[in-house]
């Protein structure tokens, strides 16, 4: 006879804290949608724009660059057309996704009243925040 | 750099994303070793270019992850914060570190996943924590599709996780490596946190913890497109046909197999650390 057979009423016990978790999962469901939104349509977009930086690349018959260029650089390039900073663009909209996820992880907790995940999130985006400073003071 | 070139780099990166998805380790366990032992690439741009495809598998991967909610936001913010942090710092540090650092530390985390994938333990089997306090709230529960049933868990033991977060996070941005080697099994067998859980939750970190070490990068001026742009579509590539792989072959047999090409590019790692290449590398 197993611990389970002879204590019905810990299995109980159980089911009910499995309800509650589950439940309170279940509060989640808009930050589980909106991130899933995110990183579905943030994988689309930045392919799409890798895929057209290579279209570029390969019509104009530029080579791929060794070196991502200055942040600051990249859109000036884009509006010129230029492959490079296309395909720099792609990998930093790929960069963007996670960071937006965070932030709307962040707003999430926040509206469903989870004010201290909502805070160590934004503790988690400040960290991210020093690393693109890094980026854009290069 | 030309299209034949690119196109190697693109094999090579599907090839270690196929192997690496086969053994729940990520592409970048393969591919920053087979870049630098094989096509002579500098590590510390094949390891810009890994974190920048461990970036983008994230992103696809935790799609489904977080449709089956399988991932733990609440769990993934609180160690993030840790690996996060620690990741910056590995990457400050790879970015101006010897070589020989770096294949040294990478040659021996590829050693001890030969290792642990040798004797680990059957994880499936660990049994989820309940009946414990949950402070933190840290507590969910996922529909679990292989057993028809709601699976609930609290994570236990959550100052050890964030201790090892951290370290994950430094090794993740030294190595550009996703950190799920470490991650899965500390949630798993240290938090009892079910497998599918643990899985789910280190994806979705994975991702943001790579950021963190691909804007050092990026600020080290370390991201090289030419290597970046191939290593992104092969890892994809690889990665779907991976996971399409693992469903067919059962990927257990070929532990052993999988277990002695880590070995090999660990031990090869390790002599580089010394000067010594072996023959067949450049």
């Amino acid at each position: 006879m197993s611990a389970r057979q002879a204590a019905p009423g810990v299995a109980d016990a159980q089911q009910q804290e499995i309800a509650e978790l589950a439940a309170r999962t279940e509060r989640l469901t808009p930050l589980y949608e909106a991130a899933g939104r995110v990183f579905a349509w943030g994988f689309r977009i930045g392919a799409a724009i890798l895929a057209i930086g290579i279209l570029v690349a390969v019509v104009k018959g530029e080579p791929l660059a060794h070196q991502a260029d200055r942040i600051t650089n990249v859109p000036a390039r884009v509006l010129a057309g230029d492959s490079a900073g296309i395909i720099d663009l792609a990998i930093l909209w790929f960069m963007g996704v996670p960071v937006v996820t965070v932030i709307v992880a962040a707003v999430d907790f926040w509206r469903l009243g989870d004010r201290r995940y909502a805070l160590l999130t934004l503790v988690v985006l400040i960290i991210l925040g020093v690393s693109i400073a890094l980026a854009l003071n290069r | 750099m030309d299209l034949a070139f690119s196109l190697e780099i693109g094999i090579v990166a599907a090839t270690a994303a196929i192997l690496g998805s086969m053994l729940g380790l990520g592409g970048g366990v393969f591919l920053v070793p087979i870049l630098t032992l094989f096509f002579g690439v500098d590590p510390k741009l094949a390891v810009g270019a890994s974190a920048v495809a461990v970036v983008t598998n994230s992103i696809v991967g935790t799609t489904n992850h977080l449709r089956s909610r399988f991932t733990n936001p609440r769990l993934a913010m609180l160690l993030q914060i840790a690996a996060a942090t620690g990741a910056i710092v590995g990457a400050l540090y790879g970015v101006v570190a010897d070589p020989r650092v770096i294949y040294g530390v990478f040659g021996a985390v590829l050693v001890y996943a030969a290792i642990s994938m040798i004797v680990r333990p059957d994880r499936s089997a660990m049994p989820p924590s309940l009946d414990v306090p949950d402070r933190l709230e840290l507590g969910a529960a996922f529909r679990d599709p292989a057993i028809g049933r709601e699976v609930g868990y609290i994570p236990i033991r959550t100052g050890w996780g964030i201790g090892v977060g951290a370290g994950s996070g430094i090794i993740s941005g030294m190595l550009g490596v996703g950190g799920g080697v470490v991650m899965v099994p500390t949630m798993n067998v240290l938090m009892g946190v079910p497998l599918k859980a643990a899985v789910g939750t280190s994806s979705f970190m994975i991702g943001i913890t790579s950021v963190a070490t691909v804007f050092v990068y990026y600020a080290g001026g370390k991201i090289d497109p030419s290597l970046v742009v191939p290593a992104v579509i092969g890892v994809f590539a690889g990665g779907q046909i991976g996971s399409r792989l693992t469903r067919r072959i059962r990927a257990q047999r070929l532990a052993l197999l999988f277990s002695l090409i880590l070995l090999y590019l660990g031990g090869s790692l390790l002599l580089r650390a010394f000067g010594i290449t072996l023959p067949g590398q450049s």
